[in-house]
């Protein structure tokens, strides 16, 4: 049995306490970027308004055709006289001041069905994907000066009402080291690009973190007190929201937790035999496998028991190298001709040969050939 | 903590943010680059190999924040990181050593290697660290001032002709 992992409680200075929590199951939930990416596209979709343009846009001229004869085109055309408008052309989608092509309509499919079951997937995967610094970093958090994650902060920081203004809540936020976090937020405010700048979304700037409570025991005055800062969300523990939890479908949103909401979770989420006691039928979901470090896989003795050795030893033979010259490189030289060892050791190149000249064959039988 | 978390290790990092992450740059150039400002990186290559961020190891080698004329060693501490899902503390996950500006090159070279090779620290990295410690160095060089050219002679002979004629 392995021990549970204990997350240190932070007190509102920033200091470690003694006080420690045992690490919720909801964070030992598979890690789906997938499953999270398809459940944030479909609840984003599920949040929109509809609009559309107006039904009388467009329509609200009396004009009829002046048919054929009058070598204008057939299109319905203002009546009357009197004005710049009468004998304009009206109506057509290719008109000045006509409707709009396809009209939009409130009753387009604006929202679809998403499975509960999935959707507290992604939210159990966003909550175990946040407790990793890593994937934090990759979200793009400056988390440098956080003292742990989880961040998990004493609840009494919070009780009675103690969070109840702004200049609380930043306090509080930079003495936990969350203030990188807050302040990159308020450095990236900018101005939209588009049309959005008149439709309510005149900025855009980065998300910070998110204050997660419970409203039972920490009370809702925190809420007040960290509308105002820029990029800090909060979010009852309850009622958490994959919206927050993995803005933009991005796993790894920085959370401070309070002690009370974090120690919730298990209650919440319950385990993975254990059913949840405030979700009905739901278990966590659990990993499809036991060891997700494929190096450690990899040297395991299981696997490298069964497999094949290493083929050649420590040294391995390769065929197709720089082809050398014999006569320059002596070992190549033995391996085409051992008998070049004993040639050398010997010297026999170096031997001179016989110098003496060839006995002069005897007298008649240089006479006999001639004769012949 | 040796903790061993079934959901979460180096391989399931990287796999999850190979695609997407904030320190990732992609361009269109140059058929599609892609590197990393990861501090962490030695190569700024966008790789398993060389992504610091994501490992439980890893080296970084930077001009220090105070004097950019120097340079800063940056490790990870061994009990800081948990890429296993268990707590993990931000806030002491690095491991710095300075080398102030004066410090010689060689000098450098032979301490970074001290400091992490010989330690059995990303032995794979040797290379790479000291290739990028060595083009910082080069980086950080004050650049001498091109000496003005002395004239030769034709343009000698003239300017000597002028002067004569003033003195």
């Amino acid at each position: 049995m392995t021990t549970r992992p204990t997350v240190t409680i932070i007190s509102a200075d920033g200091s470690a306490s003694d006080a420690t929590h045992p690490l919720p199951t909801v964070f030992k939930s598979p890690i789906r970027p997938d499953v999270v990416q398809t459940i944030h596209t479909g609840m984003a979709r599920n949040r929109r308004q509809p609009y559309a343009v107006s039904e009388k846009a467009g329509h609200q001229t009396s004009a009829e055709s002046w048919g054929t004869g009058r070598a204008v085109a057939r299109i319905p055309r203002v009546s009357g006289g009197g004005t710049h408008r009468a004998g304009q052309a009206a109506f057509g989608n290719q008109c000045r001041s006509g409707r709009m092509f396809a009209p939009t309509k409130v009753w387009r499919k604006w929202h679809q069905k998403l499975n509960l079951n999935q959707k507290r997937f992604a939210t159990a995967s966003a909550l175990a994907a946040s407790s990793n610094a890593a994937l934090l970093m990759a979200r793009g958090h400056h988390i440098s000066t956080v003292p742990e994650v989880p961040l998990v902060i004493s609840s009494t920081a919070f009780s009675n009402g103690a969070i109840q203004k702004t200049s609380a809540a930043v306090s509080l936020l930079k003495s936990i080291g969350a203030g990188p976090d807050v302040e990159k937020v308020k450095k990236s405010r900018k101005l939209r690009a588009g049309k959005g700048k008149l439709r309510g979304r005149r900025h855009r700037q980065r998300r910070g973190p998110l204050v997660v409570y419970n409203p039972d025991e920490d009370g809702k005055e925190l809420v007040l007190a960290f509308r105002n800062i820029p990029g800090v969300e909060t979010c009852s523990v309850y009622a958490l929201n994959l919206l927050q939890l993995a803005p933009g479908g991005h796993l790894g949103r920085f959370i401070v937790w309070t002690s009370s909401a974090f120690a919730a979770l298990d209650k919440i989420y319950g385990s993975t035999t254990e059913p949840s006691e405030l979700k009905k039928d739901f278990l966590l979901p659990s990993n499809i496998i036991r060891q997700p470090d494929i190096a450690k896989l990899i040297n395991s003795s299981e696997i490298q028991n069964v497999l094949r050795p290493v083929k050649g030893g420590a040294v391995t033979k390769r065929p197709w190298t720089q082809k050398k010259n014999p006569l320059n490189n002596k070992q190549i030289l033995l391996r085409l001709n051992p008998y070049a060892k004993a040639y050398s050791e010997q010297k026999l190149g170096q031997q001179k040969l016989n110098t003496e000249k060839p006995e002069r064959v005897a007298g008649d039988a240089l006479d006999l050939l001639h004769e012949n | 903590m040796a903790t061993n978390f079934e959901n979460m290790s180096t391989d399931l990092i990287w796999l999850c943010t190979r695609g997407n992450n904030s320190m990732l740059l992609k361009r269109k150039q140059a058929g599609g680059v892609t590197f990393s400002r990861d501090p962490l990186n030695l190569t700024n290559i966008h790789n398993r190999k060389y992504e610091g961020f994501i490992d439980t190891k890893a080296i970084g080698i930077n001009p220090s924040a105070r004097n950019p004329s120097a340079l800063t060693l940056t490790t990870k501490n061994a009990s800081a990181v948990n890429p296993s899902g268990a707590p993990s503390q931000p806030a002491k996950l690095h491991k710095t050593h300075h080398f102030p500006a004066n410090t010689h090159n060689r000098q450098i070279y032979r301490q970074l290697i001290k400091e992490t090779t010989k330690q059995g620290y990303r032995v794979d990295l040797r290379q790479e660290m000291i290739a990028r410690a060595s083009a910082l160095r080069q980086a950080q060089r004050t650049k001498k001032p091109t000496p003005e050219r002395k004239p030769r002679g034709r343009k000698a002979l003239k300017l000597a002709a002028e002067g004569k004629r003033k003195a």
